[in-house]
């Protein structure tokens, strides 16, 4: 622990909001970093599956192989990694693991199968295919259900929270799909935006709802979190990032030509996924510890 | 047998034994505290208060900490003690964010009290036990326990503000406690069951 960083913990429990620096600083980014990694794998595969996009589905298994890198050098003793499918009876972690286990199994069979012997369809492939598939439906879920059962972060502890994660996966893998086409002109990039515009309007709705949720009926500690969300420290990522590349600069580019071209409908693509970080990577940071406080009536 | 503790508020002076006797017991490295002391403020002007909040790891029945951690490094020891297995501990700190009672400590880098001059001698005998790139908690000393000793924080309160008993039996001074002065629990609306109790200031 550096020194900065003992003195920051040692004032973050002087105070009465204690923010949570473990997930999202210093090391802890590679947990975000992770979380957003996975997630577009997921949602990629999905899309990709769903319009039988090959390269999606090569993009989706490198995404979900880099996410699972990132996570592994988050963990403070990494070489213990297989140990964390223990507990998957009540832990998230541990389903997050044994998916995307699956996933990078299932999908990197069912890519070579592809390649080797390209339109088979036999046994080997569809259970290739059904491993990837269970695998990629688990990565989708579990990270928000990981913050959800976090009860010390009432922020995170909504039951909103996975449905936004699943939200935001399915996004991604649309921005990816709009980078593809946009590469390789092999989807119709016209379905694709609509579909995107489509998919935002209920990310926004749920993250508006969560919000609403947490200053209407949250605690104290999570009304702190939208407060450092929306005006304290974190308001240039969730404004700058969330707000103006994730949404803003997507719907300026989409507004400005009917029919956009190869290069913004990468622009979009590419905005809406830095959008999509810095909103994990906001709420993440947004999370502040349950005070320790004397109950009122006693 | 449920181990469970009681601190009396009323006799709490804030004079951070509780504190230093844990980390003389335990050795913990700097910023990592198993017991703390909070001093907070109650009321307003002209009747404002100042309450010494004395917390630790509450040992919760029900622990979320137990259900996150995906290795069951966190684990339920004897006699309700939640503890952490080193061993099998991967630091993902999914346990840090279960916790609303915020009592977990990750230990990121070997780090001692006098920087440059390294460690002392009493840190190297002690550091020993705890490794790197795990977290950390309070366990209710058990060696001590086995040894038939309280933990150092109840033996070495200068108040005697807490007391350290078993839950279960009804005889025990920490049940009459509860049930004579009204204990009660931090945070009992998150539902872990706590076995840690305050008496009222």
């Amino acid at each position: 622990m550096s020194d900065y960083r003992y003195e920051q913990l040692i004032e973050d429990l002087r105070g009465d909001y204690r923010p949570q620096r473990e997930w999202g600083e210093g090391k802890g980014i590679l947990m975000v970093i992770g979380h957003f990694l996975v997630g577009v794998a997921g949602g990629t595969w999905v899309m990709s599956s769903i319009y039988g996009e090959t390269y999606g589905l090569m993009v989706a298994y490198l995404l979900g192989a880099l996410g699972a890198l990132v996570h592994l050098l988050f963990l403070g003793r990494p070489e213990r990694a297989i140990k964390m499918m223990r507990h998957v009876r009540t832990s998230w972690i541990s389903r997050g693991f044994v998916g995307l286990s699956l996933f990078l199994a299932g999908g990197g069979a069912y890519l070579a199968m592809l390649w080797l012997s390209p339109g088979q369809e036999g046994a080997p492939v569809m259970l290739a295919r059904l491993v990837a598939g269970v695998g990629t439906i688990t990565i989708i879920g579990y990270m928000g259900f990981c913050y959800t059962a976090s009860k010390a972060i009432p922020f995170w502890h909504s039951p909103l929270h996975p449905a936004i994660y699943i939200a935001f996966a399915v996004r991604g893998g649309i921005a990816v799909l709009l980078v593809i086409a946009a590469a390789t002109g092999t989807q119709s990039g016209a379905w694709l935006l609509q579909l995107w515009t489509g998919v935002t309007a209920v990310v926004a709705l749920l993250f508006a709802f969560e919000i609403h949720g947490a200053l209407s009926s949250g605690n104290i500690a999570a009304k702190w979190s939208v407060r450092d969300m929306l005006s304290g420290r974190l308001a240039l990522s969730f404004y700058g990032g969330t707000l103006a590349l994730g949404l803003i600069v997507p719907a300026v580019l989409l507004s400005a030509s009917m029919s956009p071209s190869p290069v913004v409908m990468a622009l979009i693509g590419i905005a809406s996924a830095g959008g999509d970080f810095f909103m994990k990577l906001s709420t993440v940071k947004a999370g502040v510890y349950l005070p320790l406080l004397l109950p009122s009536r006693r | 047998m449920r181990l469970g503790m009681v601190i009396d508020l009323k006799r709490c002076m804030g004079c951070y034994g509780c504190q230093m006797s844990c980390k003389a017991e335990h050795g913990t490295p700097p910023g990592v505290f198993f017991a703390r002391v909070l001093k907070r403020e109650e009321g307003h002007y002209p009747m404002p208060r100042r309450i010494l909040l004395p917390v630790l790891c509450n040992h919760c029945s029900d622990a979320p900490c137990v259900d996150v951690c995906p290795t069951e490094a966190s684990h339920f020891a004897e006699h309700g003690i939640v503890d952490i297995d080193k061993d099998k501990c991967v630091g993902c700190r999914a346990c840090m964010m279960a916790c609303p009672y915020n009592n977990r400590y990750f230990h990121d880098e070997r780090r001692h009290y006098f920087g440059d001059a390294g460690p002392t001698p009493y840190e190297e005998a002690r550091s020993e036990r705890h490794p790197v790139g795990v977290v950390m908690k309070c366990n209710w000393c058990r060696e001590r326990l086995a040894e038939g000793k309280d933990p150092a924080c109840v033996a070495n309160c200068a108040a005697k503000a807490r007391t350290f008993g078993d839950l279960e039996d009804p005889n025990s001074e920490v049940s009459r406690l509860i049930k004579e002065r009204s204990g009660f629990n931090l945070h009992p609306e998150a539902g872990t069951g706590p076995n840690v109790y305050y008496l009222a200031p």
